[in-house]
């Protein structure tokens, strides 16, 4: 308060005691918070959770550089426009993850799952053996491949590389981990009627949305009448086991090289030498796909599908394969 | 002729023509915001969502941050009865902030390929944290801006022996605002720790640095719009920033309630920040004693209904809707939801936004030396963003009270399948009261950037017809304002607040955890309506009743004597 002429002037000892007070708060304050971050507390700390060799303060560096919580929210925070992911990880597991965050465009199916646990790496931090076992061990993923299974997702598709979706996972297993005083709470309801849900399944969604799709698929039906079948049911296998995350249709690289124009090109290796791309090497590519790897692609990084698919499955994915080769030449 | 005082005191034009650019581009980046909402896959791909939103958010700090540096250099001279220190300085300063708004829009992009520009540990190029997405870069060459900012302060303000409550109020801001900004310099790699600093940031800005800065420059307006007492508007400075500190430093504690801090601060939180309102009230108390303090005519409509639509809503929406969520067991309902955004547009267009148009709006024509203006698009423009804006809110809030129910009630989280067909009725209000926004700052732009330069002819001929104009008994809504009156008023707004509070509690019924949605429905549905119509028809009154004291010129600014130092 200014003062005025010719009446006591209060306004120092005034301002003194609002300092006063002030200080006071702050202490309480600065104390609340040193112990709010004593390690006694026993609150998980990124730097001693690992996934699979993958450390979750890399993933805390992807998570920002992608700047997921400008749709997510994260403890709540952030743009409400996409699911909170504090505790995506307990809910779904790291096979789920594993599987959509490569291409997030649509929801994994149960196979695409199914595969990544045939990753020993994935299934050991899962802690499961087979897919039945994961699925009851994470309802969140059962409810997820029951319900939106290859529908699409209103995610856009990111350039994840492995590297980056396996630090995102070891960071929400991270946040899965800390404890967030009972937030978000947990639903009490029981027997909640989820037929209010509609959305449109991909395949129906782009012959919709794109004519040229339905175009498209008449041309290649006129084109090879006796390749059609075998390639459809490819391309349908292909999204039903989750390979259409890594690898796209045209000639982008997702996590790994995209299959269009695949067929017949000649295919450098990363040992130097170079291959042409037929039959032969795409079986082998599917069964075996760390016998030969491409030049500038982490070799490790594919399962081996000579387990999950019959001989047949992965001749009409590679007549597909051939149908997106053909096409685009 | 009508002459600014302080030849400095042009330097602030250029920060307000700025601001009224960012504006634009902000609001265009909202409407996009609400149409990606309706079809999420608008643009997937080429612009995705959380890339426009970092526009939309970092845009809004600019422009405010342009209005309050236009504003201080405004009334800086006048406080400190000299011209401002190092012009130079001022001109650099400008010009930083334009390389810094544009080099911070164009590096937000690189978030769809994940492109950080980590080097020794910093991202240099983009941060992905909300509110803080602005690389390392981005952020030292802000610092530098405070910095330069502050020195122009101090520099210009008399010996420190000599400082009125707004010198403080004002010095004590620009320190604060460049002091905390350094709290969101670094990388932290713990989730806890990352929030617990991101806050000291947003919430100590807004809460105890903009606050203090808009108390200050609220009190200096009506010191230069109604000739207030200097002496009565220091008072009401010094007990609102004593208050704002007082109840905001531990009511930052409400940020701590979920992101893995102890439990503790839910009492803390819940406890202090319920008293973050009192420094509000005092605020919008003192608005309403110094514009009736004499009944003359007010020279400049636009800019109070401006300065008054900024306390108003500084009351509804930090006040009344902060209020609402601020205890846990309200809090864990409305965290992470629409709720919060009905809180987060209203307080902060309607607090810091509204304040740098109003004195805009009061310095502009000053500047451009005009004795009289055209007010009626100025005042269009004032009822087009207030309504749109509490159309906004209650979109935000009515949107939010869904999504708590199907997201956190019933647990569904299949946001494409689930959430958001729930809440299209709220998600298509939106984009509709965006338009209607969008349309009053395209016409509040166009009227500030123009003011002046063509329109003069019209002026003289308006006056005319303003002065044949036989006066007009002043009606139901246009008679006197008294202090029981707006007492009513504002105790109309805190009875709705109170409905949204109990709305937003009962969600911890034991039948409605059970999948009944009535009863929270039914009071969201009484409580926001209620609220945003009682403010709009509350404004509505008091600018009919000043209305109604009839035309004034906008004559010289008032002379400086009044606002002569305190300890004299």
């Amino acid at each position: 308060m200014s003062c005025v002429e010719g009446e006591p002037c209060v306004e120092g000892r005034k301002r003194r005691r609002a300092l006063l007070a002030l200080g006071l708060m702050g202490i309480i304050f600065l104390a609340l918070s040193a112990f709010s971050f004593l390690d006694s507390r026993g609150q998980a700390v990124p730097r001693t959770v690992t996934y699979a060799g993958h450390d979750a303060i890399a993933g805390k560096r992807v998570f920002q550089a992608f700047n997921c919580m400008g749709c997510h929210t994260m403890v709540g925070n952030g743009a409400y426009f996409a699911p909170d992911l504090t505790k995506l990880y307990g809910q779904v597991g790291p096979a789920w993850l594993e599987a959509f965050l490569p291409s997030a465009g649509a929801w994994p199916t149960r196979a695409a799952v199914q595969v990544q646990l045939a990753d020993p790496d994935v299934a050991g931090e899962a802690g499961v053996t087979g897919v039945e076992e994961y699925l009851t061990k994470f309802p969140g993923a059962a409810e997820r491949i029951e319900r939106r299974s290859a529908h699409a997702s209103t995610m856009p598709n990111l350039p994840l590389t492995k590297d980056d979706v396996r630090g995102l996972i070891a960071w929400l297993k991270y946040t899965s981990s800390m404890n967030t005083e009972g937030w978000p709470p947990a639903p009490r309801v029981d027997g909640v009627s989820l037929r209010q849900a509609k959305s449109v399944p991909v395949a129906q969604q782009t012959a919709a949305t794109s004519p040229d799709a339905a175009s498209a698929g008449t041309q290649a039906a006129a084109a090879g009448a006796a390749a059609a079948p075998a390639a459809a049911r490819g391309e349908a296998l292909a999204r039903e086991y989750g390979c259409v995350a890594c690898h796209a249709s045209d000639t982008r690289r997702l996590v790994g090289p995209g299959w269009g124009g695949l067929y017949g090109s000649t295919v450098a290796l990363t040992d130097g030498s170079s291959v042409k791309a037929d039959d032969a090497y795409l079986v082998e590519s599917i069964v075996q796909p760390n016998a030969k790897t491409v030049a500038g692609f982490p070799s490790g990084t594919m399962v081996s599908y000579a387990e999950i698919l019959d001989r047949e499955q992965v001749d009409a994915i590679v007549a597909y394969i051939r149908s997106l080769g053909e096409k685009a030449q | 002729m009508i002459r600014i005082e302080y030849a400095t005191q042009r330097l602030s034009l250029r920060f307000f023509m700025l601001m009224l650019v960012l504006f634009l581009f902000q609001v265009a980046f909202g409407l996009l915001l609400s149409a990606q909402h309706i079809d999420p896959t608008l643009l997937a791909g080429e612009l995705n969502f959380n890339v426009i939103r970092a526009e939309h958010t970092n845009l809004g700090i600019l422009w405010i941050l342009s209005g309050f540096i236009g504003t201080i250099l405004f009334v800086g001279p006048l406080l400190s009865k000299r011209e401002l220190a190092a012009p130079g300085l001022i001109k650099f300063l400008f010009l930083a902030l334009l390389a810094v708004v544009i080099w911070n829009v164009a590096t937000q992009v690189l978030a769809q390929t994940g492109v950080a520009g980590w080097w020794e540990g910093e991202p240099l190029l983009q941060e992905g944290l909300e509110y803080l997405e602005a690389g390392r870069i981005a952020d030292i060459v802000i610092l530098v801006g405070f910095s330069i900012l502050c020195y122009v302060v101090l520099r210009t303000f008399p010996k420190v022996s000599q400082w009125n409550e707004i010198h403080w109020g004002l010095g004590i801001g620009v320190v604060a605002l460049t002091g905390v900004w350094i709290f969101g310099m670094f990388f932290v790699a713990r989730l806890d720790l990352q929030e617990y600093f991101r806050w000291y940031v947003v919430h100590y800005w807004v809460e105890g640095v903009w606050e203090v800065i808009h108390i200050s420059l609220v009190g200096f307006l009506l010191v230069l719009m109604f000739k207030a007492d200097i002496k009565s508007v220091g008072y009401a400075v010094f007990w609102g920033i004593s208050l704002v500190w007082l109840s905001g430093l531990l009511g930052n504690a409400h940020h701590y309630f979920w992101i893995g801090t102890p439990e503790f601060w839910q009492f803390w939180g819940s406890l202090f920040s319920a008293l973050e309102p009192l420094p509000l009230i005092f605020c919008f108390w003192h608005v309403y004693l110094d514009a009736h303090q004499d009944g003359k005519p007010v020279r400049n409509m636009p800019a109070f209904a401006f300065l008054l639509g900024s306390v108003v809503l500084e009351q509804v929406g930090a006040g009344i809707l902060g209020f609402t969520m601020t205890f846990a067991l309200t809090n864990v309902w409305s965290h992470g939801t629409w709720v919060t955004l009905s809180h987060a547009h209203l307080a902060l267009f309607g607090t810091f936004g509204m304040l740098g148009l109003a004195a805009a709006y009061y310095a502009v024509p000053l500047m451009r030396g005009l004795t009289g203006f055209d007010q009626r698009p100025g005042k269009l423009a004032f009822w087009l963003v207030f309504t749109s804006m509490l159309g906004l809110g209650f979109a935000f809030a009515i949107g939010g009270t869904v999504q708590v129910f199907v997201y956190r009630t019933l647990g569904l989280s299949w946001f494409s399948g689930d959430v958001a067909p729930a809440m299209q009725f709220a998600k298509l209000m939106v984009p509709i009261f965006g338009l209607v926004f969008a349309i009053g700052v395209c016409l509040l732009v166009y009227d500030l950037l123009t003011l002046g330069l063509a329109r003069s002819v019209a002026v003289k001929r308006l006056a005319q017809e303003a002065a044949a104009r036989p006066a007009r008994a002043p009606g139901l809504w246009g008679r006197r304002l008294t202090g029981w009156e707006a007492g009513l008023w504002l105790l109309g707004m805190w009875i709705a607040g109170a409905v949204i509070t109990l709305g937003l509690l009962s969600f911890n019924l034991p039948f409605v955890q059970h999948g009944h949605a009535a009863l929270p429905y039914l009071m969201a549905s009484v409580g926001y309506p209620g609220l945003f119509l009682v403010t709009l028809l509350f404004v509505w009154r008091f600018l009919n009743s000043l209305e109604a004291r009839g035309q004034a010129e906008l004559g010289p600014l008032p002379a400086t004597a009044p606002l002569a130092t305190g300890a004299t």
